[in-house]
């Protein structure tokens, strides 16, 4: 349904346009800046790359994903299926708990984390990723029911069962491939949010890689911006990994018309 | 993001064949969500009894309402303010330009379109601390949007204006916020379908009818409810503002932060605790509006 734009349609797209890109041109340039913006080059990723925190705390942070990542697949995955399956009953008071962290801010969740947390959880980086698994529940659920809704679960199951696979194997070899567009989504967005949280990560005094960039900020600001556009580089990369590249390969066509 | 709340896609589903096996008792049923409930009790549920509970104790730990009255007074309670007057601002905006993009997206082909909603999804979630960066680099001092203004003739720093205001983080939420906004938004106006327009016309209607009539009150109920989602967004952003200003300026957030990190004054964690609560009860109020508003707003799509 292509329509004709009119000259205010321009003019809004234009306007958008420039301010969406302008910030991203400015911190692209400052980040290559050198010798007090005489020159350009790659002076100051060089130097950010050089630091010992680097290394260190992108490792944290990618560890931090990861784990999440799996917990997002061992605790959401098998209560969504099972939601739509037998616990139907269920399902208003999962959603209504999923939706929970929408609804606190991520700061007194964190002040509340930090209260109550006996010492051997707090004294161990992994706890962040428990806590992330706690602020993506939102959109995990979101991206897992949509999946879910859109198979026809029950028939799949019953035909797993009857051919004599376990609910262990039926889960593994056939639910989760025929969702997996969704799984992944579900992940991505766990992932994304890890490497991005900021606020738990400080309130709760760990380092990871966005703590780390802000502390650079006070004494090297070039760096601190050459290390935000490595992130935001490597943020939209991700999702051209998992959100875009996956839909061009996918075959089920019926998977696309239901959804 | 409203489809998570709006999408109650009924208990009905998947109450299959499968149902009955599974639903012999309450207590049964329950069991195979024993993990999430536990995961959910212990990670969510207990800090948050935490700090409500904390809320409400003194420092020598017996129960008060000094917290409270403490967190309306002086800087805390102008922090208020300062917070639901920016995110009331920073909604707006995102609400009125995510909007205006949107309408002249939705006129474009089904490519140009997908290409802005992945484009939006990731600016949507552009936060924290590198946003705030990449706009000093822009709006800074020495920025370089900052000087090219300049060389047109438009001073960004002759009146009162710093990135580190209330206007600065404005400016730099408008970032996600706008994107959120035609995220959120476009839906909504996809389902106001060309052949309504035809409809009006052919029927008599005027321009001013079609808005008056049918564009209006088809599409108020999704605007007014992404600038709820737009405002509880903006209300408990903490890293962008964080790493701009350091915790200078008088947010509820920032306070927060400045409060637990105990570089204010010592035995203070009680008010933080109350200022907390006290965002979580804004937040629950915005969200119960956003709920009515949903709620009167099921028009069949």
């Amino acid at each position: 349904m292509k329509r004709k734009l009119n000259y205010v349609n321009y003019i809004v797209l234009l306007a958008a346009s420039a301010f969406f890109i302008f910030p991203l041109v400015a911190a692209t340039e400052f980040s290559l800046r050198a010798n007090g913006a005489t020159t350009h080059n790659f002076s100051n990723f060089q130097w950010a790359i050089q630091q010992d925190g680097f290394k260190t705390n992108l490792g944290v942070s990618f560890r931090l994903a990861m784990l999440t990542a799996v917990l997002v697949l061992v605790l959401m995955v098998p209560t969504m299926v099972y939601l739509h399956l037998g616990g139907a009953r269920w399902k208003r008071l999962i959603e209504f708990i999923c939706l929970v962290p929408l609804v606190v801010p991520v700061i007194s969740f964190a002040l509340g984390v930090s209260t109550a947390f006996p010492v051997f959880l707090q004294s161990t980086v992994y706890e962040l990723s428990f806590l992330y698994v706690i602020i993506s529940m939102p959109y995990t659920y979101r991206a897992l029911d949509v999946g879910l809704s859109s198979i026809p679960l029950v028939t799949l199951v019953e035909a797993s069962r009857a051919s004599g696979a376990s609910m262990r194997q039926t889960l593994m070899f056939v639910i989760i491939p025929t969702i997996r567009s969704a799984v992944n989504g579900a992940i991505f967005l766990a992932v994304a949010l890890s490497l991005g949280e900021f606020t738990l990560a400080v309130i709760l005094h760990w380092d990871t890689f966005p703590t780390w960039i802000a502390n650079i900020s006070q004494g090297h600001i070039l760096a601190a911006i050459a290390l935000s556009v490595l992130a935001l580089v490597g943020a939209w990369l991700l999702v051209l990994v998992f959100a875009i590249l996956p839909k061009s390969f996918r075959t089920n066509k019926t998977q696309e018309a239901a959804a | 993001m409203s489809q998570l709340v709006a999408e109650r896609t009924g208990a009905r589903k998947g109450a299959g064949p499968l149902a009955y096996k599974n639903g012999k008792g309450t207590f049964r049923s329950i069991l195979p969500l024993l993990p999430f409930l536990a995961f959910v009790g212990y990670f969510l549920l207990f800090p948050l009894v935490f700090v409500v509970r904390d809320a409400f104790l003194s420092n020598d730990g017996k129960f008060t309402l000094d917290n409270f009255a403490e967190c309306f007074k002086g800087v805390y309670g102008h922090s208020f303010y300062v917070s639901i007057r920016l995110s009331i601002i920073s909604a707006l905006i995102g609400a009125v330009a995510g909007s205006l993009i949107a309408s002249a997206i939705v006129k474009t082909g089904s490519r140009a379109r997908k290409a802005v909603a992945a484009t939006a999804s990731v600016l949507a979630n552009t936060g924290g601390v590198p946003l705030a960066f990449m706009f000093m680099a822009a709006f800074g001092t020495e920025g370089l949007v900052t000087k090219s203004l300049k060389a047109l003739g438009w001073n960004l720093y002759a009146g009162s204006f710093t990135m580190f205001s209330a206007t600065g983080i404005i400016l730099v939420y408008c970032f996600f916020q706008i994107p959120l906004m035609v995220l959120i938004y476009s839906p909504a106006l996809e389902n106001v379908k060309p052949e309504l327009r035809e409809a009006n016309d052919s029927l008599g209607g005027t321009r001013i009818s079609y808005f008056t009539r049918i564009a209006v009150p088809l599409l108020f109920p999704a605007f007014l409810s992404t600038s709820l989602l737009l405002f509880a967004n903006s209300f408990s952003a903490y890293a962008t503002a964080r790493a701009m200003t350091a915790g200078t300026l008088p947010l509820m957030p920032l306070l927060i932060g400045n409060l637990v990190d105990g570089n204010v004054l010592a035995n203070q964690e009680h008010l933080g605790h109350a200022m907390a609560v006290s965002m979580i009860g804004v937040s629950i109020i915005v969200m119960a509006i956003y709920l009515v508003v949903l709620r009167f707003s099921k028009v069949k799509s």
